[in-house]
């Protein structure tokens, strides 16, 4: 599916300011138009706030988003509910490690995959249904990445962490934004993430990721997105952003590149 | 058949109990599982009563019983579960203390309607002619049969909550109440969610309260106070929130006592039952809340064991 037509992100003149400051203000932007993008730059950037924006969480002072989809309709997202980005495709990890207080582990990936069909008040045999449509989905993940019992609550920062993501690609996005997906993870488990997402990629999916961790980024990109002070700076293959002077000094510093 | 050796008064104290335990279940499903205070109970379970009434004093129906009965209690089931819908509209998007008013001031407005709307409703003095849809000869064996339909009411609800933790509806309502945003974010509709669940839960109140019409076959407004609130939840906590037998063991506890233990079988002077015992059971209740929320607020039952639950749903 490679040479599928990919859902990608356009940015139109969006900004952004708190208090005065500007923090996003973007002219032109595509995301997703390649398999993997990353966007780096450093900490008050706008990164964050430019993937919320996109998500709709928080609302641009200006200008417009638009999800082109792989089937060739437009949406604009600046006017749609959170809650139906997901069926739009457009999915995103949390950096902020988030979790269901009173949901297992397998209750989490269940829900994930439940349609509203399944979440009718009145349903006999909905839970069963649902189960066995997605069994072998779920186990194959569980096994994957080893949770030691999926039927218990995740307790550490890592669980939580790899089960939001495995969350969002329960949902089968188009469009997968990932704030920091490997930050607080194991060093195997970070591996397994980065596999999954390449795998994913290949699918079809688009994936824009927001890291830290620069060989994360140098190894699994096509293609990087560098801003800094809200404004796209460069947009280029890892290797030439890893070469540029701006990016040198205002994110590497000496002594990278 | 004979029915000297029952107490009339039992019949009718058992009654109570297991309606505020059909209530304690449906408020499980709104405060345990979705975290929606509502504060509000008997403003749903009054606006059933009262519909009820009204419809089945003052139309003159065309058609005689069971007919008449089951008009009048399907429609105050929707008009509550209509009040269920707009309450949950209004306090969506609102955080506990917000929801806690907002169904407290609709109770409210149920005993203003109930006391000024007095043509309709007899007001203070009350309304009488209410009935039992079928007549067994005596009215002690008319209220032992309504106990009997009662407690198969409540039964079911108790099935269907013991079942809604076993779908993913229920798994959808925790989610909610755990994690709202991340809900959403997932595509989960949950402002939707919270809409449907107030609908049918509010809906549910309103029949029990068409029920407790018939029992009583009289609407006073005495009993839109705070107290069947007050009971419902005091049970539900007690019990535990977030556990499918909580409000059951928990009205048991507190209600049961009262109504039922103390009532019936501890012997105390015979005006304490009308001066100082209803006095008593509101304000034990009241420090109950207080004690039950301070030392152990997860109820007697305690936590959600949900890891045990899914272990014996999908063997592990």
């Amino acid at each position: 599916m490679g040479d599928q037509r990919r859902s990608s992100i356009r940015v139109e003149q969006v900004q952004k300011s708190y208090a005065g400051r500007m923090v996003v203000d973007v002219d032109e932007l595509v995301l997703g138009d390649v398999p993997i993008e990353g966007l780096l730059g450093p900490n008050g950037a706008g990164k964050t706030t430019l993937m919320r924006m996109v998500m709709n969480s928080v609302s641009p002072d200006a200008g417009r988003i638009t999800l082109n989809s792989s089937d060739g309709s437009t949406t604009t997202l600046s006017s749609l509910p959170t809650h139906k980005m997901a069926h739009h495709g457009v999915v995103k990890s949390t950096q902020v490690i988030t979790d269901f207080d009173q949901l297992t582990i397998l209750d989490s990936m269940l829900l994930a995959v439940a349609t509203t069909g399944h979440e009718f008040p009145v349903r006999p045999g909905a839970e069963r249904s649902l189960m066995s449509a997605n069994e072998d989905e779920i186990r194959s993940y569980l096994e994957r990445f080893g949770f030691a019992d999926a039927t218990a609550i995740a307790m550490s920062a890592g669980e939580k962490k790899l089960l939001d993501i495995l969350r969002c690609l329960l949902l089968k996005p188009s469009i997968l934004l990932l704030d920091e997906p490997t930050a607080g993870l194991p060093d195997e488990v970070t591996a397994k993430v980065l596999e999954v997402i390449r795998e994913l990629a290949a699918d079809g999916t688009s994936v824009v990721i927001v890291e830290h961790d620069l060989d994360v980024i140098w190894e699994l990109c096509d293609e990087v997105t560098f801003m800094a002070e809200g404004r796209v700076l460069m947009k280029d293959d890892p290797a030439s952003i890893r070469a540029n002077a701006t990016v040198i000094e205002k994110y590497l510093g000496a002594g990278h590149g | 058949m004979s029915l000297d050796w029952l107490d009339a008064f039992l019949v009718s104290g058992t009654f109570g109990v297991v309606e505020i335990v059909g209530l304690g279940l449906l408020l499980h499903l709104q405060v345990g599982l979705t975290r929606i205070a509502n504060f509000g109970v008997v403003g749903f379970w009054g606006l059933g009563l009262y519909t009820f009434g009204v419809l089945y004093v003052q139309v003159d129906w065309p058609f005689g019983e069971p007919w008449q009965f089951l008009f009048s209690a399907l429609a105050a089931s929707l008009a509550a579960a209509l009040a269920g819908l707009v309450v949950a509209w209004l306090i969506a998007d609102l955080d506990s203390d917000g929801a806690l008013v907002g169904t407290l001031g609709f109770s409210a407005i149920v005993l203003i309607l109930a006391t000024t709307q007095d043509q309709l409703t007899g007001g203070a003095l009350g309304l009488g002619g209410l009935g039992f849809p079928y007549d067994l000869g005596t009215t002690k064996a008319n209220e032992l049969l309504w106990l009997a339909l009662m407690t198969a009411l409540v039964g079911l609800i108790l099935g269907y909550v013991w079942w809604v933790h076993r779908t993913p509806y229920g798994r959808l309502l925790i989610a909610i109440g755990s994690n709202e945003p991340l809900a959403r974010s997932m595509g989960k509709h949950t402002t939707g969610a919270k809409l449907t669940l107030f609908a049918i839960t509010c809906g549910l109140m309103g029949l029990l309260g068409a029920m407790h019409g018939v029992m009583v076959r009289f609407l006073d407004i005495g009993s839109l106070d705070v107290g069947i609130t007050l009971a419902a939840l005091a049970g539900l906590i007690l019990g535990g929130t977030a556990r499918v037998w909580g409000a059951v063991i928990g009205v048991l506890l507190t209600v049961g006592l009262f109504d039922i233990v103390i009532q019936f079988y501890v012997p105390l002077p015979q005006e304490w039952f009308t001066q100082a015992i209803p006095v008593l059971r509101e304000a034990v209740f009241g420090a109950l809340l207080v004690v039950v929320l301070l030392f152990r607020p997860q109820g007697l039952l305690g936590q959600m064991r949900r890891s045990k639950l899914i272990r014996a749903m999908h063997d592990g």
